[in-house]
């Protein structure tokens, strides 16, 4: 029988909340600028940045961060704006510059982190369907008053680091050379698994499927970084990208019968799925969708991402918008074992999906160390980006030997 | 769980007369489904369904190795769907009464298993504020053709056994005589978890809070099921409910000022710990997506809030808290999931929210289906029927204490000693 020590020890601690003040609770809060591109309500930084000022629910309990929110940048201010309120209400400054909001009035750094979210807001979007949010500009200012400061402090980038792949290189080449902590990416890879599985660490992978749904590059983005926080774990490490493809339309399904992704994953990751569409949206019956044919009907527009890796590894993601609505993933083991799980995005308005995010934020911020490598999140950015480039490229094959991205995932 | 000799010989059936009807080897087992309605979003629809159609379940589409073939219907409206259902599964009959349903309108017990989903419909509902589901008449016809073919068949019951605590009493009683697998519940106790973690055996609880949105009775049996499943694997096991009171109106909201139960109320540190697990948590404050609620938004926000606090014989205090906003109110209510919290000896807090999967499918359905396949193939209930014995009793204790001018009420019934399952028997894989 499970002892309460023993099960005390096997969940961290995390999930009983003791009575008594933690050391960190009592320490000097850190001083936080955040760079946005607006806020709104059900913005990213809306979502994210409140967190940090009326706190949040982490382990059964409402969390104070011991952050301080002291300055702020918002490129837009649409219908709508809360920075004016919130600044106001909390006692913060909005600057009209991003050097400004670093060195909060003095003439060098003045904030102890950087969160940059350059999510929502009106930018313009390319032929590729990418939309151009100026998070490598927000960096690059971030980085020239890091560099006249002779100073850095802790940075995080919402989503991925950039629609281009090379601003995110540089963005990462950046961070180490000024030797900060940078930290990234879409609160998928932290939020919820239904159930809450990895891939067990220095396994062998053979294949592995994600489903998503949603528009590109938003939504694809979310779901890349999903699939990539689980296969990251496989034996050996990420070791970088050998080719992309991205097809599109009844290539998609082709491709399944020829072979290229796994009608067996896919079944497993539709067996995680809570939301199928057609009759289970008509009349709630549950579908075997990876037999029963409906799905060519019911996900109309379908697009695979292939994404090759250098050590043989075949990963692909199907977005299926019509036939589901949330995201799920399977991958066949060498021991041949499936683990297949859904990426929990708890409901609007709460989205505590993005409580797990800033969780990690903070933990970044107070202990000066990024949880998890950044190398994840650009790779994410440039596969994507890749991927789209397929996709405009008449959803050729495109080889990657300039996405030699390999890192190492924390246990 | 335990494992008797009487339990054992239950589970064999061979023996004790009626006796569990033996079904030939490698023939699969046939169902017998009852219900009082069959429409889109019903129970029926959800777990009948499953078992005509398969679902979802550890990375496969899974189909239960039965057949359901008969199905009793006693309400047809426009919106039913048990026609569609059996022209397109042939297998499955419709019948115009619960005995021809379970002999296949023959004269003897004709199926392995009966599912008995007593759940939505028009039926009337009681001064109290209760739905008067005709379950305890269900399976009372049921164990009539028991009686008359001189064999039975295990038998499952869709959330508590009764609004009436004496049929509940009658129809566990009478399970137990005639020897026959009875599971029964709501699907709250075996969804899953967030965090995915149960309570582990043995530890002791000081009090314990489970947390929703309301609704007398049909509400109340799931925040009460939730609560029990976390709090019966305490040190001891189930030892029962001695006595019970409600709380609704000026007194609700004096008891959660007070925030003991001493001062009359529960924990405050609990009511916290159960907030915190929310996904779905109503903001408070405009523009404001995810904020934690004051007392005084409490109020605005539940107005018809009330609490059923329970006293159990082993000492533990609990309550279940029901957010109730105003009818019509817009933007009303707290809380949209039910989220337990327990305060255990030494001050540590263990918290959890029980997830339903609100969406096209209502896969929280899946564990319960997966549990009641797990009773027709071995006779046996995964979990004892004594928790939703307990519970039943405790939401009709709790609705008669707010009938009876929120009095304080001993519950001298409700002493049901029982012991958990060694595993937990929630959604985690």
């Amino acid at each position: 029988m499970l002892t309460r020590r023993t099960f005390l020890e096997a969940v961290g601690g995390a999930t009983l909340v003791s009575t008594r003040p933690t050391q960190a609770e009592s320490s000097v809060p850190r001083r936080i600028a955040i760079i946005t591109t607006i806020w709104k309500y059900l913005s990213h930084a809306q979502h994210m940045g409140d967190r940090f000022l009326v706190g949040y629910p982490r382990h059964g309990k409402w969390h104070e961060p011991p952050i301080q929110v002291v300055s702020l940048y918002v490129d837009q201010k649409p219908e709508g704006d809360l920075s004016g309120q919130r600044a106001a209400e909390h006692g913060f400054k909005i600057y009209r510059s991003i050097a400004e909001t670093l060195r909060c009035g003095t003439d060098k750094l003045a904030v102890d982190a950087v969160v940059i979210i350059g999510e929502h807001g009106s930018y313009p979007t390319n032929e590729k369907g990418q939309k151009l949010y100026p998070r490598y500009e927000f960096f690059q200012e971030v980085v020239r008053v890091f560099e006249q400061s002779r100073r850095s402090v802790p940075v995080f980038n919402d989503k991925h680091l950039s629609y281009s792949w090379k601003k995110a290189r540089q963005m990462v080449s950046d961070s180490k050379r000024l030797g900060f902590p940078f930290l990234a990416g879409s609160s998928l890879p932290v939020t919820w698994r239904l159930p809450p599985v990895e891939i067990p660490y220095g396994a062998e992978v053979e294949e592995a499927l994600m489903l998503g749904v949603g528009g590109s590059d938003a939504m694809d983005y979310h779901a890349l970084e999903a699939m990539q926080c689980m296969v990251e774990r496989r034996k050996g490490g990420e070791t970088g990208i050998r080719s992309v493809q991205m097809l599109e339309g009844e290539a998609v399904w082709k491709a399944g019968e020829q072979g290229r992704w796994s009608k067996r994953l896919l079944e497993a990751a539709l067996s995680r799925s809570d939301s199928l569409q057609g009759d289970s949206q008509l009349d709630s019956r549950p579908q075997d969708l990876a037999h029963n044919g409906q799905l060519p009907t019911l996900a109309k527009n379908p697009a695979a991402y292939f994404i090759e890796r250098n050590d043989g590894l075949r990963t692909t993601l199907l977005m299926l918008n019509g036939a589901m609505r949330d995201f799920t993933f399977a991958a066949r083991l060498r021991a041949g074992e499936i683990v297949s799980t859904q990426f929990f995005l708890p409901p609007t308005p709460n989205v505590t999906y993005s409580a797990c995010l800033v969780a990690q934020i903070e933990r970044m911020i107070v202990s000066g160390r990024a949880p998890y490598p950044v190398e994840r999140t650009q790779i994410t950015s440039a596969m994507l980006d890749r991927c789209l480039d397929s996709k405009v490229a008449g959803h050729r094959r495109l080889e990657t030997p300039e996405l030699d991205v390999s890192y190492r995932a924390p246990q | 769980m335990r494992g008797s000799r009487r339990d054992f010989l239950a589970g064999m059936a061979a023996t004790s007369p009626p006796g569990e009807a033996t079904r030939p080897a490698g023939r699969r087992p046939r169902i017998a489904a009852l219900t009082t309605v069959y429409y889109k979003y019903s129970h029926s629809e959800h777990i009948i369904d499953r078992f005509l159609d398969g679902y979802g379940w550890e990375s496969r589409h899974h189909r239960p190795p039965m057949d359901v073939v008969s199905l009793y219907v006693e309400q047809v409206g426009d919106k039913d769907l048990s026609r569609e259902r059996a022209q397109r599964h042939p297998g499955m009959r419709i019948y115009p009464t619960v005995a021809e349903a379970l002999t296949q309108a023959g004269s003897d017990l004709a199926v392995d298993g009966v599912l008995l989903i007593g759940e939505h419909g028009h039926y009337p509902v009681n001064e109290k504020g209760q739905k008067l589901y005709p379950r305890y008449e269900y399976f009372q016809q049921v164990v009539e053709v028991y009686r008359q073919s001189g064999k039975t068949a295990p038998l499952f019951n869709d959330k508590h056994l009764s609004w009436n605590w004496d049929y509940a009493r009658e129809m566990a009683d009478t399970a137990k005589q005639m020897g026959f697998g009875f599971m029964a519940g709501s699907s709250l106790p075996v969804t899953w978890r967030q965090p995915s973690i149960d309570l582990p055996r043995g530890v002791e609880v000081e009090e314990a809070v489970s947390i929703w949105a309301g609704g007398i009775d049909g509400g109340d049996i799931h925040a009460l099921e939730a609560l029990q499943s976390i709090v019966e694997r305490r040190r001891g096991g189930e030892t029962g409910v001695r006595a019970v009171q409600a709380v609704r109106g000026e007194r609700f909201w004096q008891a959660l000022e007070s925030g003991s139960w001493e001062g009359g109320g529960w924990d405050r540190q609990l009511l916290e710990a159960a907030l915190c697990r929310s996904n779905q948590l109503n903001p408070a404050r405009a523009t404001y997506s995810n904020v934690f609620p004051s007392n005084r938004d409490l109020r605005r926000l539940a107005p018809d809030a009330y609490a059923y606090r329970f006293e159990y014989g082993d000492g533990l205090r609990a309550s279940i808290i029901q957010f109730q906003a105003a009818p019509k109110q817009k933007g009303g209510g707290v809380v949209g999931d039910c989220n337990v919290a327990a305060r255990l000896k030494g001050g540590d807090v263990f918290s959890v929210l029980f997830y339903l999967p609100y969406y096209s499918m209502r896969n929280f359905f899946s564990p319960q289906v997966h549990h009641i396949e797990s009773l027709f193939l071995t006779g046996k209930a995964p979990y004892p029927l004594e928790r939703t014995l307990l519970t039943t009793g405790m939401t009709a204790a709790g609705i008669e204490s707010l009938y009876q001018k929120q009095q304080r009420l001993e519950t001298p019934h409700l002493a049901i000693r029982y012991e958990p399952t060694r595993e937990s028997t929630f959604w985690r894989t």
